[in-house]
């Protein structure tokens, strides 16, 4: 079997942070109140995050996957703890990060190549460095959308696309402005199957073309075990990391490998670890 | 026939229909010209005072118009103090609520004490039953934003203002469009309102000294004129809706 599985307990195994480490999560709790009722959404989360790979976050409803995206994308602050990025604490929203969520929230008002434009608008009347030269925007735009097979759709609007279709124009939003980091949320959650697997190797494509840090949170195994290198198996109230996965199928990945003893083991084993948390929740 | 035709000539072949039993029933029944005149014993009358029904029909387009111009002023900036802090809406909302549910003509004769007789009265009172429902759509609009979409810009750098300008605003024009044609309506029923209580001008001011002279046909030829101009402003704030926010009503 060519993985290391660890089932190592959570924030134990942190090595002094590196050039190679991209995310850094040192003690991070988070605490939301709600009709003046305080509730703990992640207890003493800790870990690191490689630069140029991608990790999933797996669990139960109600883990703390989604605020884990936003805490690390700056968008809430931790109520203990720190976050680095770049070996930088992340203080407020971070500026050159790609996000996309199960719902693709494009705007309907624009066309496709100007919805993947919105984050280079940004960037330029910002007048950050990374913005490239106005004369490259339609150029990189369309190359994107070639990457993801929908060349010659710039000036369709987004009401004419399948679901499928919209979600893959905002994964370009997402990447459009290189990132280095790239969050997802449950991106492909409400897309069938098929379309699902599709989106699965088009990403990993995007990934061979260029270099980004993935953090992917989703409920799909698979997916989870397709495009990631390291799993977080999280229990629920409060989130914690549970269990530590490390994914060792070959690059580029395929579809069969799924299929494949250590790949249906590890899912096997993640469904185990997740189920008692579900119930413990019930 | 096409759809389109379909849903133009039918109304009207209804609302004939409707003139032509109203045309007829009043011989028919006996009713007296005093009470209910026939629809064409109206439409002569309005055609022998062609002129003054003309320049009160002015008087009143415009202080409508006024009014429903400083409503939208006023309800666009509300509508975004509303829309874009928690703060203000906590604040606000509630008391736009409370001042909506009071009826406007119970104010009109506050407003003739203040500014006397004639238009200002009339221009305020369209106003304020305009403003609500333009603030309240502007408002509603920018609250449903979409968290992720606020979201995928605020990890680009992009500012609050930014995120207001990029998305907010345009995503608020369909809700801003729909609300002028409701706007419209309602200035135009505030301004008749207090053309009928207290002004000499007017087609509601036409309509009361019609009324009190007992010369029913020329109230019911206000009566028309309104019905006309209300229909004329509705149309065209429902065109200039579509026209401008076409993107909203594409399948």
């Amino acid at each position: 079997m060519g993985e290391e599985r660890r089932c190592a307990p959570p924030h134990v195994h942190l090595n002094p942070p590196g050039a190679q480490t991209a995310v850094a999560i040192r003690d991070v709790s988070y605490d939301y109140v709600t009709n003046g009722r305080v509730t703990r959404a992640l207890a003493r989360v800790s870990l690191e995050i490689e630069r140029g790979t991608t990790v999933a976050f797996v669990g139960p409803s109600g883990c703390g996957k989604s605020t884990l995206l936003k805490l690390i994308a700056g968008l809430v602050r931790p109520t203990e703890g720190a976050i680095a990025v770049d070996g930088l604490t992340v203080a407020g929203p971070l500026k050159n990060v790609g996000m996309a969520f199960q719902n693709p929230v494009l705007l309907p008002w624009r066309t496709v190549l100007d919805n993947l434009l919105l984050p280079l608008e940004i960037l330029r009347e910002n007048q950050d460095p990374r913005a490239p030269a106005r004369a490259l925007w339609g150029e990189r735009a369309s190359a994107l959308l070639g990457t993801v097979g929908l060349a010659g759709a710039e000036h369709r609007q987004p009401r004419e696309l399948s679901g499928g279709m919209r979600q893959r124009v905002s994964l370009c939003r997402a990447l459009i402005h290189e990132p280095a980091l790239l969050l997802l949320d449950e991106p492909f959650a409400s897309l069938d199957a098929f379309t699902r697997e599709e989106m699965w190797e088009l990403h990993q494509q995007l990934r061979l073309q260029r270099e980004f840090t993935g953090v992917l949170v989703t409920h799909d195994l698979r997916e989870a075990v397709f495009l990631a290198q390291t799993i977080y198996v999280m229990s629920a109230s409060p989130g914690r990391i549970a269990h530590v996965h490390r994914v060792s199928l070959r690059a580029p990945r395929t579809l069969e490998q799924l299929y494949s003893a250590e790949a249906t083991a590890l899912i096997r084993d993640m469904r185990e670890q997740i189920r008692p948390s579900r119930r413990a929740v019930a | 026939m096409s759809p389109h035709l379909r849903r133009l000539v039918l109304p009207l072949v209804v609302f004939g229909g409707l003139v032509l039993v109203w045309e007829m029933a009043v011989p028919a029944l006996r009713i007296q010209q005093i009470v209910l005149p026939a629809p064409s014993g109206v439409v002569r009358t309005m055609v022998q005072t062609a002129g003054p029904i003309a320049f009160h029909a002015r008087h009143t387009l415009v202080t409508t118009l006024i009014g429903f111009a400083a409503a939208v002023g006023l309800g666009l900036l509300l509508g975004f103090l509303i829309g874009a802090s928690a703060t203000a809406n906590d604040a606000l909302y509630p008391l736009l609520v409370g001042f909506n549910s009071i009826p406007k003509a119970a104010v009109v004769p506050m407003l003739v004490m203040w500014f006397g007789i004639g238009a200002v009265p009339a221009v305020l009172t369209a106003f304020l039953l305009a403003f609500f429902p333009v603030a309240v759509n502007v408002a509603l609009g920018l609250a449903t934003l979409e968290a992720e979409l606020r979201d995928v810009l605020r990890v680009l750098g992009a500012s609050r203002w930014q995120v207001f300008r990029k998305v907010g605003v345009p995503r608020t024009m369909p809700l801003f469009f729909a609300s002028l044609k409701v706007a419209v309506s309602s200035a135009f029923v505030g301004s008749v309102i207090s053309e009928t209580v207290a002004s000499n001008a007017g087609i509601g001011y036409l309509m009361a000294v019609a009324a009190s002279d007992f010369n029913t046909r020329l109230a019911f030829g206000g009566l028309f004129v309104l019905a006309a101009m209300g229909v004329a402003l509705y149309g065209v704030f429902a065109a200039i809706e579509r026209r401008i926010t076409a993107w909203a009503y594409a399948e």
